[in-house]
């Protein structure tokens, strides 16, 4: 499905417990950061999480690319 | 006075033979109502996995359609408590036997209904299991508590989509259209302001909050939200609220129940047929 005018993608992290390091479980289209965090809760529910948290990629500083992969939409993606 | 009531120290009723006959109809219908709708709101959910704008939002619908229908399976399995069968319950009533909302006799045609549904249906269901968290029966309190968690984002995917629609004129006309037809049975699904059928369960302590405070509530929730986006709600005093043909029982105007599909579908009567003797 392809990007809807105004959307954005967001990065979802998450830990079971506590002492977990969070761990990258996927991404949600949104355009909102208040509906992204219903996506996520709702799509990842595969584990009984402790902790979730959500960020756009656009706040994602890269480190040693400047271009793709990471920056580009998955539905872009080769 | 009540036969319950007896001040802040009341002990809690475990199970229907401590809870006063008198009140095991009133108790049996609310569970019922409360069932009647999950189940039907969650097949609704269901019908937009599919069609929803973004695969995202079919998600959620899937994920909030599983919710609702685990709530109604355990709001179901809580009547076996007052000699009600829940096998029974969920497979073999007519139409005209539902306690649902009328809202929910049909299936939504548009995505704004259905985020009708979401936001002012969803959430007045949510209004009144919120006033069982303290029940003095006490089994409700254990079942509220994790269903309110999950509740928790479905309000928040119907403010996000209410916020995303009304950013646009033609969102914005087919939102207050669909909000609109909704508003007069979700106001209405509370119930009487006096002498209504919940009266006795609120002085027991089974109910927090008569009729009227759970209307107040679930405006103050909703009317938030719809300020967010700038619309308005209409005039919501009880004395302007449209009584006729109004059935306390069933919490809905008219004689209808739902649709002859939406039936079929809901006691899952096709499959079933395959599995008798």
């Amino acid at each position: 499905m392809g990007r809807l005018s105004g959307e954005k993608l967001y990065e979802i992290f998450a830990r079971q417990k506590r002492e977990d390091r969070f761990e990258h479980v996927g991404t949600v289209q949104a355009p909102s950061a208040a509906l992204a965090r219903v996506y996520a809760w709702q799509t990842y529910d595969e584990a009984k999480w402790f902790e979730m948290i959500v960020a756009p990629r656009d706040a994602f500083e890269p480190v040693n690319r400047d271009e793709a992969p990471f920056t580009l939409h998955p539905a872009e993606a080769p | 006075m009540s036969p319950a009531k007896s001040g802040a120290t009341a002990a809690g009723w475990k199970s229907s033979a401590s809870v006063p006959e008198a009140l095991h109809e009133a108790l049996g219908l609310l569970l019922l109502s409360l069932a009647d709708n999950k189940r039907l709101l969650g097949m609704r959910y269901s019908e937009w996995i599919l069609g929803a704008p973004t695969l995202e939002a079919g998600i959620a619908c899937s994920a909030m359609a599983q919710d609702e229908w685990g709530h109604g399976r355990i709001l179901y399995a809580m009547l076996k408590d007052f000699g009600r069968d829940p096998g029974a319950l969920e497979h073999e009533r007519e139409s005209d036997e539902y306690l649902n909302s009328e809202l929910l006799d049909e299936p939504p045609e548009e995505w704004t209904d259905l985020l009708a549904l979401n936001a002012l249906l969803d959430t007045a269901l949510s209004v009144q299991c919120e006033a069982l968290m303290d029940s003095r029966y006490t089994p409700l309190q254990f079942k509220m508590g994790k269903l309110l968690d999950e509740e928790r984002f479905h309000f928040e995917h119907a403010r996000g989509w209410t916020k995303r629609l009304a950013g646009a004129q033609a969102g914005r006309e087919a939102l207050a259209g669909a909000f609109e037809v909704a508003l007069g049975p979700c106001l209405r699904w509370f119930g009487r302001g006096e002498g209504g059928l919940w009266t006795a369960l609120v002085d027991a302590e089974i109910i927090d909050g008569a009729p009227d405070t759970q209307r107040a509530r679930w405006l103050s929730r909703v009317g938030r939200l719809l300020a967010e986006v700038g619309l308005e709600i209409p005039p919501a005093a009880d004395a302007d609220l449209d009584w006729d043909g109004w059935n306390d029982a069933r919490r809905r105007s008219g004689t209808g129940g739902p649709d002859d599909e939406t039936l079929a579908r809901v006691r899952g009567d096709k499959n079933r047929a395959m599995l008798m003797d």
